[in-house]
């Protein structure tokens, strides 16, 4: 072996990198494809949102339609969440339960690039999970409102009713509503010692965020005000994930405001960057 | 090239570390005041039981865990800075790496990851892997490597940004006779190229063997350094071996040398040590890639 080996690593200081980052997530993602379970919920999100195609002899017209695209977002939204929680508490705690994160963190590597770097990965995976089954999904509306169109040509009289471009827009914000779930999920695993405890919390955290919106709105205006403080700040602590679900105004009928959508991803990308920056401080101080 | 750092390539001083054990502030000391300088160029053996402090002791020198009170530097930086690792390859005990990765890919990921530029790391890559003997297996899967197969492609990683101090903790677990003596010479090779290795081992006879200086702990406290000639040869003694002697002049010398007031304090047959009739009598496997 040469010792005079021709890259002068002493002496350097090592610098925040992208790069590195990037090496990470890349081998996250890899690892998450080659992993059944991520096939498995693809498969299954797949199945079910083609099996919404079995839904057409309802011949419901424009709500058969409308149906459709709630049963497919429903599948997103669900296979989504549990692929998010699972995929990132397995690939973190494989990294720590393997010891791979020893010869990783023994390397010239900020933890801050190995916890964004694991983010970005899973984010990469959830990215390529809604990309395909929103493409499946338009592709069944488009067959279906073709063939309504062809049977039922008075109720298209103005042409196409579904807005393709705003379903994608809504898979989007699905897929930005996984990655502030990945980083709390992460933000989790930081601090907490196995795989079992990250999930179970996940999935609470999930219905909390989910479910946040109610207690606000019970508590918000005729509960005391210790109580109205504390619903106000959990409103703060956890994301509300209603605001992610607009199914209602896009896709079929008025279509979305590009300013609500840009709110909404915007709300969603400090979300993950604030969780991230937590789960960072947390496994920063983490004895490995 | 850079001028070498004069600094050790290991400095602990008065190194503690506790391990809160639960929420009413009972600890555990894994290390106390421990102070250990390893000059570079030295095979260096931390020695000591279960338990006593040297696993702690190497994630403080990589900057995995913070001592609680002291200091540690690696070639003069302090180890919990990330540039202090530039020059440090480890491989821990045990190393189970990305199973669904092949072994050129795994040095390729670690190589990337210390950042080993683009147009060298081909060739570094293969030279690692070609280093530990495993080029016919390097496109094979981790996840079909033998144990001794993982030690190596573990070693690759380790040197694949040239590092200048190897740590490896147990690098001999878990692997037969065969591989333990492989990896022996590799880590005298590695010293014969100038680099400072830090090698943990419950296989005393190889340590003995391998290493310059060793320091043994104990429940955390470091009991005894120094050469490892110093520590174990005996000054007042020595040995002779001659052919068999029979009985009556066997005698005679105990005689001769009671006459000049020395004592013949034993009459031994020399023994070869197993390690060595083991490895004289087994084939070594080819050198790429032992078959699993």
């Amino acid at each position: 072996m040469n010792t005079a080996f021709p890259f002068p690593l002493s002496g350097r200081s090592v610098p925040f990198s992208l790069g590195r980052l990037g090496i990470v997530a890349g081998n996250t993602f890899l690892e998450a494809v080659r992993q059944k379970l991520f096939n498995f919920l693809l498969l299954l999100a797949v199945a079910l949102v083609a099996s919404a195609q079995l839904f057409r002899e309802f011949n419901f017209g424009s709500s058969e339609l409308k149906f459709i695209s709630d049963f497919g977002f429903g599948a997103m939204v669900f296979f989504g969440s549990t692929l998010t929680i699972a995929a990132t508490a397995q690939l973190f705690f494989s990294e720590i339960e393997n010891r791979t994160a020893l010869t990783i963190l023994a390397k010239p590597i900020w933890r801050t690039e190995f916890i964004f770097g694991k983010f970005l990965g899973v984010f990469a995976v959830v990215g390529v999970f809604c990309a395909l089954t929103t493409m499946l999904m338009l592709a069944l509306l488009y067959h279906r409102e073709t063939s309504l169109m062809t049977a039922n040509p008075d109720a298209f009289e103005s042409g196409r009713i579904i807005h393709y471009g705003d379903l994608v827009l809504m898979g989007v914000l699905q897929w930005l509503k996984f990655g502030v779930l990945a980083a709390i999920t992460l933000l989790i695993a930081s601090f907490s010692n196995t795989n079992l405890y990250t999930v179970v919390m996940g999935f609470f955290v999930l219905v909390i965020c989910h479910l946040q919106y109610l207690a606000r709105d019970a508590y918000g205006s005729v509960a005391s005000l210790p109580l109205r403080l504390l619903v106000q700040l959990l409103g703060y602590v956890f994301p509300n994930f209603q605001v992610f679900n607009l199914a209602d105004q896009i896709g079929i009928g008025e279509g979305i405001d590009a300013a609500v959508f840009l709110r909404v991803a915007g709300y969603a990308l400090i979300y993950i960057a604030v969780i991230g920056g937590l789960a960072v401080y947390s496994f920063r101080n983490r004895e490995i | 090239m850079t001028a070498p750092n004069p600094a050790p390539a290991i400095e602990i001083t008065g190194l503690t570390k506790d391990f809160a054990l639960n929420l009413r502030g009972i600890k555990l000391r894994a290390v106390e005041n421990l102070t250990l300088n390893v000059p570079q160029g030295e095979v260096f053996g931390l020695l000591g039981p279960n338990g006593s402090g040297k696993s702690t002791t190497i994630k403080i020198i990589l900057g995995l865990l913070d001592p609680t009170v002291g200091e540690c530097k690696v070639f003069g930086v302090p180890s919990g800075r990330v540039d202090s690792r530039l020059n440090v390859g480890y491989l821990p005990e045990a190393p189970y790496f990305y199973r669904y990765l092949s072994g050129e890919e795994l040095v390729r990921f670690y190589g990337r990851i210390c950042g080993v530029p683009k147009k060298v790391l081909k060739d570094r890559v293969r030279e690692v892997i070609d280093w530990v003997g495993l080029t016919g297996a390097s496109h094979r899967r981790v996840g079909t490597y033998s144990k001794g197969m993982l030690q190596r492609i573990g070693l690759a990683q380790a040197l694949v940004h040239d590092p200048r101090l190897i740590i490896l903790d147990e690098p001999t677990a878990g692997v037969d006779p065969v591989g333990s003596a492989e990896i022996s010479e590799l880590i005298l090779k590695l010293k014969k190229q100038g680099k400072t290795v830090l090698i943990t081992s419950h296989l005393l006879a190889q340590i003995e063997d391998i290493c310059d200086r060793v320091a043994i702990l104990d429940k955390g406290k470091l009991i005894v350094e120094g050469a490892v000639n110093d520590l174990v040869g005996l000054r007042d003694r020595q040995s002779l071996i001659v052919d068999s002697l029979p009985p009556a002049e066997l005698d005679e010398l105990r005689g001769w040398l009671a006459a000049r007031g020395h004592v013949l304090n034993a009459v031994e047959q020399p023994r070869t040590r197993l390690d060595q009739l083991f490895l004289s009598k087994v084939s070594r496997p080819k050198k790429e890639g032992d078959s699993k």
